[in-house]
């Protein structure tokens, strides 16, 4: 497994919040917020991915 | 981190060993996730007798069936629109786009999430930056913005990565040529043939490319990016370094890249993808050096899984190592080198269409070309080239192209003919300039394969 920097660890750990606030709390966000969410999120997975994190897929979330 | 010239330095410089082991845990995690959504995949994984934890190695990769053009357009038909190999449910779609390709009967349709197009625009990142476009840059993407993939994913990439994006579609050559010097572009991205056909308009114009803002090229949707006479021909009429870059709708973005030390082919994008080279004929793999036809899997896009798939695409494979940059991917010497399926065979002789454009660009003076085949007396296969002579002495420089392509091609006799100024076609995308009108197809001895 990777060793990340704290940067990368941030980030890491920004993608893993942000995907579980969004499976926990979809439903109750506004419209802005949710879409924007995923947006981030897919942009996020990218991070994961390249630091080798096997992030998984997004799909079930809609992202 | 100061300045790079890797996308991602740690996957980019990884060592070899370190790089195939991230592949074979990359490709045990694309199995078990298209065994697991695509029941299509799941049998043809079963009826090989693979299970996605069997996989250790990357010579486990044998073990696993080829994935076909032909397979994925009949599923299509079978199963339409999309077929039986979407991994994920439309809905979660935002986008549709279609293969223009110059081969097969049907299109072949995909479909991708907001995850995938972040990921295909992350592919083209590799390329942009590992050529040297960085934020600063202002980029011109001359380009139709269709259901065609094309360059969608290098606009993307190019925001992403904070330059200027200059969007071309629904322009005219003229206007695009004039956008690009009055909005003082620094990168332009457009096929090869259409890199040359924004040249004669320019000149044409009285605009001076080779001394305007372009300083690099982005090309990509033909070989002839990688064709040295005709990469040289184009960065000589922009003034400016061209990057050759290979990608299919297939994938949904570009598997290989160009980096700024030019070593005369493209990058794999290999902490992506797993490409392999075979022997077309046998299905086996070829060594580094010998030429043979690509398949990829690809890990990136999840909706739709791509396994060992038949490219047809002709490349010869390279260590990264022979490259100065410091990448460990390994090199594709010369890009797509060409089609399996567009070799003609013209009196016992085997004929590229690359193979001809390289000669006839390394003549500056002819603007455009057109390969014709047909059938003389109702027997005998020709090939001429007609040629739009712009310069110079045309009967000269014809007589002498002709002497070349036979002197390359074990003599055979290429009829060589003038063409009218601007009478052959121009091409945005995808050039096709053979025209095969040979009346007899196959027969005794096969003597015509198109």
């Amino acid at each position: 497994m990777t060793k990340l920097t704290p940067g990368e660890r941030a980030l890491a750990d920004c993608y893993e919040q942000l995907k579980a606030a969004l499976q926990e709390h979809a439903d109750e966000l506004p419209p802005f917020a949710a879409r924007n969410a995923r947006k981030a999120l897919a942009a996020l997975w990218q991070v994961a991915n390249g630091l080798d994190l096997d992030p998984g897929q997004l799909y079930d979330s809609g992202v | 981190m100061g300045e790079t010239p890797y996308w991602n330095p740690r996957h980019e410089t990884m060592p070899r060993v370190e790089l195939e082991s991230l592949q074979v845990r990359k490709l045990r995690t694309l199995l078990a996730w298209a065994a697991e959504q695509v029941p299509w995949h799941a049998k043809r994984l079963a009826d090989a007798g693979v299970s996605p934890g069997d996989v250790s190695s990357l010579e486990d990769l044998r073990r696993l069936p080829f994935m076909t053009r032909e397979e994925w357009m009949e599923g299509q038909l079978a199963h339409p629109p999309f077929g039986p190999i979407l991994a994920a449910p439309e809905e979660a779609a935002i986008r549709y786009h279609m293969t223009s390709g110059t081969t097969g009967r049907t299109p072949i349709r995909v479909l991708d999430s907001m995850k995938d197009w972040e990921w295909i625009a992350e592919m083209w990142c590799y390329g942009l930056w590992g050529f040297g476009v960085r934020p600063r840059d202002r980029v011109f993407v001359a380009f139709g913005y269709a259901t065609f993939i094309g360059f969608w994913g290098l606009h993307y990439a190019s925001e992403k990565l904070g330059c200027l994006t200059l969007p071309g579609g629904a322009m005219t050559t003229e206007q695009r040529v004039r956008t690009i010097v009055d909005m003082e572009a620094t990168v332009v991205a457009s096929t090869p043939t259409y890199a040359l056909r924004m040249a004669q308009e320019a000149k044409a114009l009285g605009i001076d490319l080779a001394n305007g803002p372009v300083e690099r090229l982005i090309l990509s949707g033909e070989p002839a990016g990688s064709i040295p006479a005709t990469k040289a021909l184009i960065e000589d009429l922009w003034g400016a370094k061209a990057a050759d870059t290979a990608g299919m709708t297939e994938l949904g973005t570009i598997m290989m890249f160009e980096c700024s030390e030019q070593p005369g082919g493209a990058h794999v994008i290999e902490d992506h993808y797993i490409e392999e080279v075979i022997d077309p004929g046998s299905g086996e793999p070829v060594p580094y050096g010998e030429q043979g036809e690509r398949v990829v899997t690809s890990f990136g896009r999840g909706f739709i899984p791509v396994i060992r798939y038949r490219t047809r695409d002709f490349v010869l494979k390279q260590p990264g190592s022979n490259c100065p940059c410091g990448r460990t991917f390994d090199l594709y010497e010369g890009g797509i080198r060409g089609r399996v399926d567009d070799m003609k065979l013209v009196r016992g002789t085997n004929v590229y269409p690359r193979a001809v454009e390289a000669i006839v660009r390394e003549h500056p003076e002819i603007d455009e070309f057109q390969i014709r085949l047909y059938t003389a007396e109702g027997i005998r296969d020709e090939i001429e080239v007609l040629a739009e002579v712009t310069e110079g002495d045309a009967v000269a420089i014809l007589e002498q192209l002709g002497k070349e392509l036979a002197g390359s091609h074990e003599g055979l006799r290429f009829g060589v003919r003038r063409a009218d100024a601007g009478t052959l076609p121009r091409f945005e995308l995808k050039a096709q300039r053979v025209l095969d009108e040979r009346e007899v197809i196959g027969g005794e001895g096969e003597r015509r394969q198109t």
